[in-house]
């Protein structure tokens, strides 16, 4: 049962100068229990992606499209109506911990501010849920955490924190924005797990560039580059075999793959190319790709973006 | 947009009045000091703005004060912005000990406040305008020194200075070529709302009669306009005309000073999306 | 050539210096002439500040630090700028390593004309050689940083630094704030540049992977010790000391999705 669709999400930036496409027609389905990873480099229009659903762009933000929830364009609907749903029953977990917790509010009441503004619970249940979040997120003494400030805690611990922030209301589904960037390997591994722990029943969104991660938490992969998808698939097909000159370039650049590089930069935003976006840096494009834009082509349960599959 | 809008007017003003003051005599018929008319007239066809109690035109000296109540403002903040700028980068690049002993030097000087200190060095030694220019813009500078000590602070320590240590630049030239012109807009935003503060001290001390009476700038007018009965007798074309001046121009500097501050805020570095 | 030897360094801080914090606690490495060593940890190891105290960039609070023979830790200030040319460092950020103020080109130039390298004309060719050098385009040199990306600005770092023809580099983790695919890039350049001036350099970094493919030699640092110290093949094959261990492991773990998928790749890599 699909949960979150996205038809054609258009996503442009106007400023004075210029004119930002950051993301270009994007479908997308989630449905109920999905884990789905959404991967690209910066400048790729992903987090501009997590934003739209979310309702959180900014002003100057033109966006085109759907973003269908339960019956209703979140794009379409009145602030009112959004504010209800966020935190309630779509999530955010953000990157950067330092960055989204405010840091002159105790931990406990930032925990219990999703849970009281949506009034889920009164403020003396909410203090147990606290506890027991804290403690299903691995404090040893949540009471004490809840009373304490963001910055006694190291990253790993704060990013634990957002995650119970954003579980507090049990959401349906949940945004997870580079949830480990920043983190040590051990630290990373430890949160990646109790992610995945959380997530079990519930529905992932997860915006990353790593695909390890990808790999660990989600069962679908869906590659962008340039403001649009690429490809998607089955995590365990996409990554053995991928299909767009994109992906093969990106898993070969790895290191532990031998560093590989993909020659040249990825195109402005505000000079898109006509044509296939990667064309350019691709080592396997015909005289086709650089007069017409690939589609996205459908081959058994793989979607490319690459005329080699036509 | 309305800030925008202020900012223009105000910088409008600013010019208006250099104008005004570098064109004195090319504005005013009469000069100054010259007697040019019976005492107390008010304003008429000779003089715009009236005679004063000597008989002297009101709107010359208004036009001629400019010239020395905007080159004491502007020239005691140039002076206190030079002095705060350099010492500034020397004690907040080279950190250590003398950074700690002019801190709490400058702990120490700061809360005393620079008007009335200069009230009393004025009434013991009677200097002259530029004297008092001078200290006005050596007091006037301890503020400064903390503030720009503190952007130098935080500048010494990224990439770009460390790097340029470690291409084995020399001290000297790390200050001057990437800590100062780094600093230039803290600079310049201090350099206009010192202005402000420097005339309008400037102007509060020729009001109290603190050098040569005989000057014509603003603060002699408007004090010349209260002792002399100008106010008692409700001779608003005297006493107003410098004290709008006055006030004008101290607007139209702190609006400067404002959206400078506001521009002046790093980069908001693009969102990686 | 690069001999540190039993070099501590402890930070105070707070009232009357009461607390410390000890980066590095009586470390001695060397490093030969053309080695390539990568110095691994987590942050808070105190690999980043033993690496500027190979260049003496952070004074020791003990110990020696000999470059080629020359001890550093004894030049006073201006001998030690004078040496400066001869060992490099690339910065992490790429967003703060270059002056906001200052173009592409008068970054590079600018330690050309501190050091009086070359002639104003011959100048610029020696900026177009380098920004070739680095895989950039020659119309980047009117570009302020702003203008150009995180890998751009990485290779504009070490086309700087290469003007001087250091022989010792030390890179602080110059590509963790860079993508995949701009981190393949600049680590291959510097790889290259490096095999092809015979240059020594310590590579700092938290990713044992990257360190694998950049580094012949590997030391292990852990809360300012270092805990082992040996060839990669020799410590990523069978590591001695636990913590390195625990790297090793972890590393492999998350690696291990793509030893599975590694031999589906299609054979052109």
């Amino acid at each position: 049962m699909t949960l979150v669709r996205i038809e054609g999400l258009g996503v442009r930036f106007s400023t004075r100068s210029e004119c930002v496409q950051a993301v270009d027609t994007v479908d997308l389905d989630i449905a109920r229990g999905d884990h789905i990873a959404l991967i690209g480099e910066s400048g790729c229009g992903k987090t501009v992606l997590g934003m739209a659903v979310m309702g959180l762009l900014p002003k100057n933000a033109w966006i085109t499209g759907a973003v269908r929830y339960r019956d209703q364009d979140l794009l379409k609907a009145a602030e009112p109506d959004l504010q209800r749903i966020r935190g309630k029953e779509i999530a955010m977990i953000m990157q950067n911990s330092a960055l989204s917790l405010n840091p002159v509010k105790k931990v406990g009441d930032q925990i219990a501010e999703p849970l009281l503004i949506h009034h889920v619970l009164a403020e003396k249940a909410a203090h147990d849920e606290i506890v027991r979040l804290l403690t299903a997120m691995g404090f040893d003494e949540p009471e004490r955490a809840a009373g304490r400030y963001p910055h006694e805690f190291s990253g790993g611990m704060r990013e634990r924190i957002l995650v119970a922030v954003a579980l507090a209301c049990k959401p349906d589904i949940v945004i997870a924005d580079e949830p480990t960037s920043g983190l040590d390997a051990g630290v990373k591994s430890r949160i990646l797990a109790l992610i995945k722990q959380q997530m079990a029943d519930r529905t992932l969104f997860l915006i990353t560039h790593d695909m390890g991660t990808a790999h660990y938490l989600c069962t679908q992969i869906a590659v962008m580059y340039a403001g649009e998808i690429v490809e998607t698939g089955r995590t365990h097909d996409l990554l053995s075999l991928p299909m767009h000159p994109y992906t093969q370039g990106l898993l070969a650049s790895l290191p532990s793959a031998g560093l590989h590089p993909i020659p040249g930069m990825s195109p402005s935003p505000t000079h898109l190319p006509g044509g296939c976006r990667f064309c350019a840096r691709c080592p396997a494009s015909i005289e086709r790709c650089s007069r017409e834009h690939p589609p996205l082509i459908s081959t058994g349960e793989r979607l490319v973006r690459c005329f080699l599959y036509d | 947009m309305s800030r925008k809008i202020i900012l223009w007017v105000s910088v409008a003003v600013l010019c208006a009045y250099i104008v005004v003051a570098l064109c004195a005599p090319l504005l005013t018929p009469y000069s100054p000091t010259e007697i040019t008319g019976s005492p107390l007239q008010s304003p008429g066809d000779n003089h715009p703005l009236g005679t004063n109690d000597l008989g002297q035109d009101i709107f010359s000296q208004l036009v001629y004060g400019a010239r020395i109540t905007l080159l004491y403002g502007f020239c005691a903040a140039l002076l206190s912005v030079f002095i705060s700028t350099s010492i500034g980068i020397v004690i907040g690049y080279y950190g250590g000990f003398a950074d700690e002993l002019v801190s709490r030097a400058i702990d120490i000087f700061m809360p005393i406040p620079v008007f009335p200190l200069l009230i009393v060095l004025t009434a013991f030694f009677s200097p002259g305008i530029l004297t008092i220019s001078l200290l006005m813009g050596i007091l006037g500078s301890i503020h400064g020194i903390r503030i720009i000590r503190s952007q130098v602070l935080s500048l010494a320590q990224t990439n770009f200075v460390e790097g340029a240590r470690a291409i084995g630049a020399p001290d000297f030239y790390i200050m001057s070529r990437h800590i100062l012109p780094n600093v230039m807009p803290l600079v310049m935003a201090k350099f206009v709302s010192s202005s402000q503060r420097m005339l309008v001290m400037g102007v509060g001390l020729s009001f109290i009669g603190m050098w040569d009476t005989t000057t014509v700038d603003w603060g002699t007018m408007i004090q010349k306009s209260y002792t002399s009965g100008g106010m008692a007798l409700g001779l608003w074309w005297w006493l107003l005309p410098p004290g709008i001046a006055v006030v004008g121009i101290s607007l139209a500097l702190a609006m400067i000073g404002y959206s400078f501050e506001e521009k002046f805020n790093p980069r908001v570095g693009v969102n990686r999306i | 050539m690069i001999e540190l030897d039993k070099v501590t360094k402890v930070y105070t801080k707070g009232f009357l210096h009461r607390q410390k914090t000890v980066a590095a606690d009586n470390v001695s490495l060397r490093i030969k002439k053309g080695e390539s060593l990568g110095l691994v940890g987590e942050s808070g190891s105190g690999k980043t500040t033993l690496g500027r105290i190979a260049l003496r960039l952070i004074e020791p609070t003990s110990g020696t630090v000999r470059f080629d023979g020359i001890d550093l830790t004894a030049l006073s200030r201006s001998k030690l700028r004078q040496i400066r040319p001869r060992m490099q460092i690339i910065f992490q950020d790429p967003d703060t390593s270059l002056d906001p103020r200052m173009t592409v080109r008068e970054c590079i130039a600018e330690p050309m004309k501190i050091w009086d390298l070359c002639s104003p004309h011959e100048r610029e060719d020696r900026i177009g050689e380098l920004l070739e050098t680095v895989g950039l385009q020659p119309d980047l040199a009117g570009r302020y940083p702003f203008e150009i990306s995180g890998g751009q600005k990485q290779r504009v770092a070490l086309a700087r630094v290469l003007a001087l023809n250091p022989e010792f580099i030390v890179a602080d983790e110059p590509t963790a704030a860079l993508d995949l695919s701009v981190q393949a890039q600049v680590l291959n350049l510097l790889k290259t540049v490096q095999k092809k001036t015979n240059l020594t350099l310590l590579f700092i970094s938290h990713d044992l992977q990257v360190i694998g493919q950049m580094s012949d030699t590997i030391a292990v640092m852990h809360k300012g010790i270092i805990v082992e110290r040996g060839t990669t093949r020799d410590v990523l094959a069978s590591p001695k000391a636990p913590y390195t261990k625990r790297l090793v492991s972890a590393a492999y773990e998350s690696e291990v999705w793509l030893g599975k998928v590694r031999e589906s790749l299609p054979s052109k890599k």
